[in-house]
């Protein structure tokens, strides 16, 4: 009986606790909405998906930079009647500091640049141009390479061959892997990209067009050695050094010896001949003289 | 009447006024503007390109073409490179390959339709491109042989440059940081190198100089000149080791000695 009139009770004030946390908690939910600015209208946003920070982007291919962006609207700058809106406007995007292009559409933005390391900036921006209040922006650095992004570059000499040759010019062939050769003209230096240097016996000679053979003429008789090095765009060597080596013996004039001792033979048998004439031509004058001149030297 | 109702009224009339119902001139929509955000005036684009050309407009909606009715605030953007028609676009921003040399770059406005406004709407800029770097001071040097250098009758000469791009003669004059190297021997012009592969020289022997000098497409020299300069002296043989031969007196002897057999047998007949 107790119990049975206790549990309409106890099934009351389980509901007035029920009723009174839910204000509560709405309330609760009310309150942290308003105080937490996290939680306020979220303001516009921005990020760069693509590259990322430190990457390398090899083959001389173009930047592809995509981004997002978030409770901002994108439009056309300029149109008719427009009025400004702050979550309205568009994307300056900057090169290495310097202003590019403003991006309407969210694209990803194809970017042909030369070889080194670059940054890339996007900004948000009103219709009129001027930046957010805060200032929304995003900004990445990349290097961009004609070279592969990854691999250890390698260099061989595939000819000439080591050894003797009897030519004092030669053409030199090197293979790289890893590396794309590009002719130097001052450009920056970018990873795995650069072009060959041809040393001989240690010397400086020649820079090989890119993918070109090096050619070198008019060496000297002797062992020669040539290193085929691989250099940055600004000639330093790559760090650690690769290149490769091949050392050629330039036979000097033909041994004249041989042909020496054959043509002195021939002399000394002509020379044998003649004598053999003269003597017997001698003797037989004496047969053949007169008496009176065989006679005339006698008393 | 009241001042309420006169307030009103005048606040009434005074709308009409600023709304330019008084005036219909002033009720015209602004007309479209057009200009060219870059590249700046002059600009030289380097490393071949391409120029990215950002334009801005005002009261003028771009649109894809072909995609709505024509209209004289809203359509596309011509773009013509020197003269000739190169592309439309719809977007603020347009990117042209363009050879080396001066260029114009003209956008126009028109509606869809591919008509132009009236007035016509049009801007453009003067751009140059060059495959060489956009800034710089071109430089030149000779990394083979060093001055005043002993070389063989063959020889080859290697060069540097920098801030500078070697291309093919031929091409319009006056582009920035390109061209090729003019090579003169002696002071006589001797060859152009459009790119940097070692110069191959045959000469005679005795002393020589050989002068590399960065000119333009068209020949002309840079301003200022770049040019560097290198004395060598050829020697025929050198580094050759060439041993003693003794073949070609031998066989002067052989050819006596046989002179004198042939007199010997010819006396001897004679004799007989």
């Amino acid at each position: 009986m107790v119990r049975a009139s206790m549990r309409p009770a106890c099934k009351r004030s389980a509901d007035g606790r029920a009723a009174l946390l839910g204000p509560c908690v709405l309330l609760g939910i009310f309150l942290f909405a308003v105080t937490s600015p996290s939680a306020a209208a979220a303001g516009p946003a921005l990020s760069i998906l693509a590259p990322a920070n430190d990457q390398v982007v090899g083959n001389g291919t173009p930047v592809i930079v995509s981004f997002a962006v978030a409770n901002f609207v994108l439009v056309q700058p300029g149109r008719v009647g427009q009025v400004g809106s702050p979550t309205e406007g568009h994307v300056d995007l900057y090169v290495d500091g310097v202003y590019s292009w403003p991006l309407t559409r969210v694209e990803p933005v194809s970017l042909p640049l030369e070889s080194g390391p670059h940054t890339i900036r996007l900004q948000l921006v009103h219709d009129n141009g001027t930046p957010l209040n805060p200032d929304v922006f995003a900004s990445v650095r990349f290097i961009a390479t004609h070279g592969p992004a990854v691999g250890t570059p390698t260099i061989t000499i595939v000819s000439p061959k080591p050894g003797p040759t009897i030519s004092h010019d030669l053409y030199f062939a090197v293979e790289v892997t890893n590396f794309t050769l590009v002719d130097p003209h001052g450009q920056p230096n970018a990873p795995n990209e650069g072009h060959v240097e041809l040393f001989l016996n240690g010397v400086l000679h020649q820079e090989p067009r890119a993918y070109d053979l090096g050619f070198i003429v008019d060496m000297p008789d002797g062992n020669n050695t040539v290193i085929a090095r691989l250099v940055n765009n600004d000639n330093a060597p790559l760090n650690p050094d690769v290149s490769a080596s091949v050392t050629v013996r330039i036979l000097g004039a033909a041994d004249p010896t041989a042909s020496e001792q054959v043509t002195a033979g021939v002399t000394l048998i002509l020379a044998v001949i003649l004598l053999v004439l003269l003597l017997r031509r001698r003797k037989a004058a004496r047969q053949f003289a007169p008496p009176n001149e065989r006679s005339s030297d006698r008393p | 009447m009241n001042a309420r109702i006169l307030a009103f009224l005048l606040g009434t009339v005074g709308m009409l006024i600023v709304s330019g119902i008084a005036a219909p001139n002033v009720r015209a929509a602004p007309a479209p503007t057009l200009s060219i955000v870059s590249p700046s005036p002059n600009e030289v684009i380097g490393n071949g390109g391409p120029v990215v050309v950002v334009f801005a407009v005002t009261n003028f909606n771009l649109t894809d073409p072909g995609s709505g009715t024509s209209s004289p605030d809203s359509g596309h953007v011509n773009v013509f490179a020197d003269d000739e028609w190169t592309s439309k676009a719809s977007v603020n921003t347009i990117i042209l390959a363009l050879p080396s040399g001066e260029h114009t770059i003209r956008l126009q406005l028109v509606m869809d339709n591919g008509s132009a406004l009236n007035p016509d709407v049009n801007a453009s800029v003067g751009v140059t491109v060059t495959q060489g770097p956009a800034g710089g001071t071109p430089g030149l040097s000779i990394s083979y042989p060093r001055e005043g250098a002993l070389v063989g009758t063959d020889s080859t000469i290697s060069f540097r440059v920098t801030n500078f791009v070697l291309v093919p003669p031929g091409g319009p004059g006056g582009v920035p940081n390109e061209g090729h190297v003019r090579v003169l021997l002696d002071r006589a012009y001797y060859a152009d190198l459009g790119d940097v592969a070692p110069l191959h020289l045959n000469l005679k022997d005795g002393p020589h100089n050989v002068t590399l000098q960065l000119v333009d497409d068209a020949g002309g020299p840079l301003n200022p000149d770049v040019r560097v300069t290198l004395h060598i002296t050829v020697q025929a043989l050198v580094g050759r080791a060439i041993p003693f031969d003794a073949t070609p007196f031998l066989a002067l002897a052989n050819l006596l000695i046989g002179l004198g057999i042939l007199a010997a047998i010819y006396r001897k007949l004679e004799a007989r």
